[in-house]
């Protein structure tokens, strides 16, 4: 795999959109490129930042974030 | 993208606090970006009771898998999107409403083909609305392009059963997600640099 066809699948590992007798070929590829293919890897994680950008937040429940603290202090004290 | 106030951390400094354990840092992280990941599971589950609490889990596991965070690896918000999607996708499978969910999201295409892009208005785009200008980047893309995206990445699907949805030859349906997803890291590359 050269690396131009290598950044097209990278596009898809991050989306999930990898096929699974795609994904030993692509990280054969990702181990051949090593740290060039990391930081690529890295920058399209912007992919996924912005498809759930894209979308008009949602007003989450007042009662989670409480929950949540609770459950993160109790968790805290075991 | 929240704007922050001047002083107020930066995402990367919460992730430290959280890896830190400070239940601030996750306070805070959660204000800043609780309407965003329940917006994207609810793009998944389209369930309003079931995704409130698959948000405190997500925010709960967020806080016990600091430590598999890496700088070097990405920004928090791609760690935290990546983590909250596959969260999201488990539970609609988990919870068998997956055929339903394909069900509502065939009618929803037959309705809306373009329902990513429909409701960007002129005054939209003129506030500069960083959700704005990403969907008018996306919107660039044909249709089916961004139809195969879209079935990617908010309804997990592989591209076999993309192709077996949309009754499209899997060949294209791999050319429609490679294309698609050039053109919008393309894009969204030529945004940041204008911003």
């Amino acid at each position: 795999m050269n690396f131009e066809r290598f950044q097209n699948q990278a596009r898809l590992f991050v989306i999930g959109a990898l096929d699974a007798e795609e994904i030993s070929e692509f990280e054969k590829a990702r181990r051949k490129f090593g740290q060039k293919a990391e930081d690529f890897i890295a920058k399209c994680y912007t992919l996924s930042e912005a498809f759930a950008l894209s979308l008009k937040p949602a007003k989450a429940s007042d009662q989670i974030k409480a929950r949540l603290m609770e459950m993160v202090r109790d968790r805290k004290k075991a | 993208m929240p704007e922050l106030e001047p002083g107020a951390p930066t995402d990367l400094e919460l992730m430290l606090g959280i890896q830190a354990e400070d239940p601030e840092a996750l306070a805070q992280l959660y204000d800043r970006y609780n309407g965003i990941i329940k917006a994207l599971i609810l793009r998944v589950i389209h369930n309003e009771a079931e995704a409130d609490d698959l948000l405190q889990e997500i925010f709960m596991e967020i806080w016990n898998q600091a430590k598999n965070f890496s700088a070097q690896k990405g920004k928090p918000l791609g760690w935290m999107v990546t983590l909250a999607r596959r969260r999201a996708i488990d539970g609609l499978r988990k919870k068998q409403a997956y055929a339903r969910a394909e069900e509502r999201l065939q009618q929803e295409t037959e309705q809306q083909p373009d329902a990513w892009v429909h409701n960007a208005t002129e005054e939209e785009i003129a506030i500069g609305d960083t959700r704005v200008l990403i969907r008018r980047v996306i919107s660039v893309l044909p249709p089916a392009q961004q139809q195969a995206i879209e079935l990617a990445f908010f309804r997990g699907m592989s591209q076999r059963e993309i192709a077996a949805n949309t009754n499209t030859p899997l060949g294209t349906v791999k050319t429609r997600l490679e294309l698609g997803l050039k053109k919008i890291y393309d894009g969204l590359k030529e945004l940041r640099d204008e911003l």
